[in-house]
């Protein structure tokens, strides 16, 4: 590293290692390009490490430990003991292992990783202030993917004691007994699945009408047909008007509708959204501009409206999803090197681990019709999958989206075990431009829950094989 | 009070056009004649001139858009008039919405969104092409990757020069049993509906003749010399231009168009002479127009402009429009004769041959001729044989004495 006075040339500079970032580095230097990856914490960014990796470890012991206690129908009696700080161990060696991966990647495609926290002197020159001084960089091209912060609610200022945020409920040392939930998000709805499935009483409050409501109305619903069976209270149309410690709880006051109640927690997570992060970067030095919302302004090719300097990721504006950022990385890297990549993607898929998983790509019904299609709607229920029934876990569904003059595949919505995993053959077939026979013609291995997609698109032709006929949809 | 300004017939058969770019935008106050907008034919890209003076309005389609003949584009208004009339009907054809979304064109969520598939979509970026205006062959109007590739081999290049068309992979060959299948596309696709339109709908009849043009061949090694120094590569053609023009004000039948629908004769009053050059992507035909009017050294001049500009793809589309009769020069190449195919509404080509050391027979004696064969095909609706034969001798007649040539050209 150079430290001082002496400049480093480097083709590229790419701020921030999560998941944008190093895969822009990644493919920058694969491409040839002399590349240094600036991060300040570590690598992997708030998804390997507090984030996606993390979660998901925890979900899935929970999604265990619950069922494994839930099993009477199956012949299982039995009641696992958690050891929760034991389930904490495993899930960080998981998230060291991951971001020990990922440093080994950047190495050994001679990505240079520098820690330390990156200032825009120019558009083409940054210092990077590390622990032993500053270090100054001149770069042909710059890729910010420096991502975003939790959002902050007035009021309910975080504490990191009793109110938390999504990386606090990470690590507690402990399964609080009462966790209070704002926000019906995708990470609230997680977290509120994750801690009720380890044992804390958990209340959501909401504001709006009804959780998950950036997705297909039909997939929140259906989440919340667990929550009595897990001990979810769900406050809708309701908000934390204030709070007040009490010995070793809390009492949170909820205002709804109907009036005010004392809600008692241990902890109070909020999970309303995140912003993006772009504060003490020195892009007024460059000549990046934002958008009102604070975002970075990119093209498709993830330019900003400064030429050397380029955007990806959760700061540069769209859903905030890692696998949005991904591709992006690679986009605004092979575009760099002169290839003529765009982010053109048709279909982002967003999935949410709640019990039934979620999952949604493409349009919605109301966006096919917004946009003038002739939507039609396709149906199948989990009820009627073999495989579903020999998992005992039946509840959900798969819709799909499509035009009705062309067949053409728009949209999928899908609650189901593993909706995660089924929900990519539908984003192909959106950006393949297939159409329902082209997903019902394709042999689907029996029996497994993919057949589900393959009823579905019957479903939608009239063809279907496994619904009664009277419960055929449209 | 406001100008429409509607998208003009250019003639030759065009019917639609391609916004490239729009060179004004609303507010603009814009002189008589200044430029517009540069629309791309299935021909050349052309610049279309105000027609009035005055501010812009109101811009209709937008670049990308394909407008028909007839169509509103642009409004102008005296300085400081405002549009006060809704907007006229503006039929967009978006072909690949028409095929894969009728009835009604949507505004899908990710903006510009044709229907093809990621790899076709980035072939399209490398190839320069707007999948919103390709219109796909594929199952519900998908767009596969070689209607994406037969869209670049049409492409044509912009007034300034810069290249939009991919000279590389022009055309997606592929292997079957062994067998290499290439799609007819670009140029070579319109070729080919032309000259099976030709055969299908003219009765054509063919002459040939030879010309002994010895004294020509003379005459032009003469001037060879002087017209390089103005930068001219003096051929026989220009020549031969000029042989023709006299046997077309003598025969002006030949110098004429047929009107298919009305079912008339055309004869035009101008000598505009269809050039055939051959390109790497195929035939094209410059036209020398007013050819009457010109020298053989300025034809000369002007035949070598309009070929290069027609290999490199930067003809103009005027130049390439109006011509009233063909002359296609097969003997740079060989053959002694060919059988040329009538380029329509025109009546009549001739095709010209290799000049070939030849015993003639002049005054009971066998010498030694510059002789070149001459073939003459022609519209058996308009013309007969008798008549064609005395044109044909008539051009003949020119060629082989040059100094008639000379006289009929002051």
């Amino acid at each position: 590293m150079v430290v001082g006075e002496l400049t480093t040339n480097v083709d590229v500079a790419v701020i921030g290692g999560g998941p944008g970032g190093y895969v822009a580095a990644i493919r920058c230097a694969q491409l040839g390009l002399e590349t240094v990856l600036i991060e300040k914490r570590w690598l992997g960014g708030a998804c390997t490490n507090e984030g996606c990796i993390p979660s998901k470890a925890l979900i899935r012991a929970a999604a265990i430990a619950h069922r494994s206690t839930h099993s009477e129908d199956l012949g299982l009696t039995s009641k696992t003991k958690v050891d929760f700080r034991k389930m904490q161990k495993w899930k960080d060696g998981v998230v060291s292992g991951l971001r020990n991966g990922i440093e080994s990647l950047c190495k050994s495609n001679g990505v240079e990783v520098v820690e330390g926290r990156a200032f825009f002197q120019s558009s083409n020159r940054l210092v990077v202030e590390t622990g032993h001084g500053p270090a100054d960089y001149e770069f042909k091209h710059a890729i910010i993917a420096t991502g975003s912060v939790p959002s902050v609610l007035a009021g309910i200022e975080y504490d990191h004691k009793w109110i938390i945020d999504s990386s606090d409920a990470l690590s507690l040392k402990s399964i609080p007994k009462d966790l209070v939930v704002v926000g019906a998000g995708y990470i609230g709805i997680e977290m509120a699945t994750m801690f009720a499935k380890l044992g804390s009483r958990v209340t959501i409050v909401y504001r709006g009408e009804g959780i998950l409501r950036n997705l297909d109305p039909e997939l929140g619903a259906e989440v919340r047909k667990k929550f009595d069976a897990l001990g979810i209270r769900l406050f809708l149309n309701s908000v934390v008007v204030g709070w007040k410690p009490k010995g070793k709880r809390a009492f949170a006051v909820v205002q709804g509708k109907e009036g005010k109640e004392k809600i008692p927690f241990e902890r109070l997570l909020v999970a309303v959204g995140h912003e993006p992060y772009t504060r003490e970067l020195g892009l007024d030095k460059t000549g990046v501009s934002l958008d009102e919302k604070g975002f970075i302004k990119v093209d498709a090719q993830r330019r900003t409206t400064d030429p050397n300097i380029f955007a990806i990721g959760d700061v540069a504006g769209g859903p905030m999803l890692a696998h949005k950022a991904f591709r992006e990385g690679k986009v605004a890297a092979e575009v760099i090197a002169g290839q003529k990549s765009a982010f053109d993607n048709v279909a982002i898929p967003l999935v949410v681990f709640s019990d039934p998983e979620v999952a949604s790509t493409g349009m919605t019904e109301a966006a096919a019709v917004k946009a003038g299609y002739k939507a039609k709607i396709s149906r199948f229920p989990l009820s009627a999958s073999g495989r579903a029934r020999t998992m005992g876990e039946t509840a959900g569904f798969v819709k799909i989206v499509s035009d009705a003059d062309s067949g053409v595949v728009l949209g999928a919505h899908i609650a189901a075990p593993e909706a995660s995993e089924l929900i990519s053959e539908l984003s192909l077939a959106i950006e393949m431009g297939a159409q329902l026979e082209d997903i019902a013609a394709t042999i689907h291995p029996h029996p497994t829950l993919s057949e589900s997609a393959m009823e579905s698109a019957e479903a939608g032709l009239g063809k279907v094989i496994h619904i009664y006929k009277q419960k055929q949809s449209q | 009070m406001a100008t429409d300004f509607r998208f003009p017939d250019v003639g030759e058969g065009i019917h639609e056009g391609k916004i490239v770019k729009w060179l004004v935008k609303e507010g603009d106050d814009v002189k008589n004649d200044q430029a517009l907008v540069e629309v791309e034919t299935d021909k050349a890209v052309v610049e279309l001139p105000a027609p009035a003076a005055g501010k812009i309005l109101k811009i209709f389609p937008r670049e990308g858009d394909t407008v028909k003949v007839g169509e509103v584009i642009i409004s102008i208004g005296g300085q400081g008039e405002r549009l006060q009339f809704p907007t006229p009907v503006h039929e967009v054809i978006s072909k690949v919405v028409e095929a894969v979304r009728a009835p009604a064109p949507p505004a899908p969520e990710a903006p510009g969104h044709a229907l093809a598939s990621p790899a076709t979509r980035q072939l399209a970026r490398e190839l320069g092409v707007n999948l919103e205006v390709v219109s796909g062959s594929g199952p519900a109007g998908r767009i596969m990757p070689e209607d994406v590739r037969n869209a670049a081999s049409r492409k044509v290049v912009s007034r300034e020069g810069a290249p939009i068309a991919v000279k590389e992979e022009k055309v997606a060959v592929r292997e079957e049993f062994g067998e290499q299948r290439i799609p007819l596309t670009g140029l070579r696709k319109i070729i080919a509906d032309r000259m099976s339109y030709s055969k299908a709908h003219i009765p054509d009849a063919v002459g040939m003749d030879f010309a002994n043009v010895t004294r020509l061949v003379a005459i032009r090694e003469r001037e060879k010399a002087k017209a390089e120094k103005d930068g001219v590569h003096l051929t026989f053609l220009p020549f031969i231009v000029k042989a023709c023009v006299i046997g077309l004000k003598k025969y002006p039948k030949f110098n004429a168009h047929f009107d298919e629908e009305k079912q008339e004769i055309v004869i035009k009053p101008r000598f505009n002479i269809s050039i055939a050059v051959d390109t790497p992507d195929g035939l094209m035909a410059p036209v020398i127009k007013d050819a009457d009017k010109k020298s053989v050294v300025d034809i000369g001049r002007e035949i070598a402009e309009l070929a290069e500009q027609s290999r490199s793809r930067k003809i103009r589309l005027e130049d390439l429009q109006g011509g009233t009769f063909t002359i296609t020069n097969v003997g740079s190449v060989g053959a002694v004769f060919s059988v040329p195919i009538i380029n329509p509404p025109q009546v009549a080509i001739m095709g010209v041959h290799r000049i070939r050391d030849t015993p003639v027979v002049v005054d009971g004696k066998i010498k030694i001729g510059k002789v070149m064969g001459i073939s003459l095909a022609f519209d058996h609706r308009v013309a007969d044989g008798a008549e064609a034969t005395l044109f044909m001798n008539e051009v003949i007649r020119h060629l082989e004495d040059p100094d008639l040539l000379l006289l009929e050209m002051v």
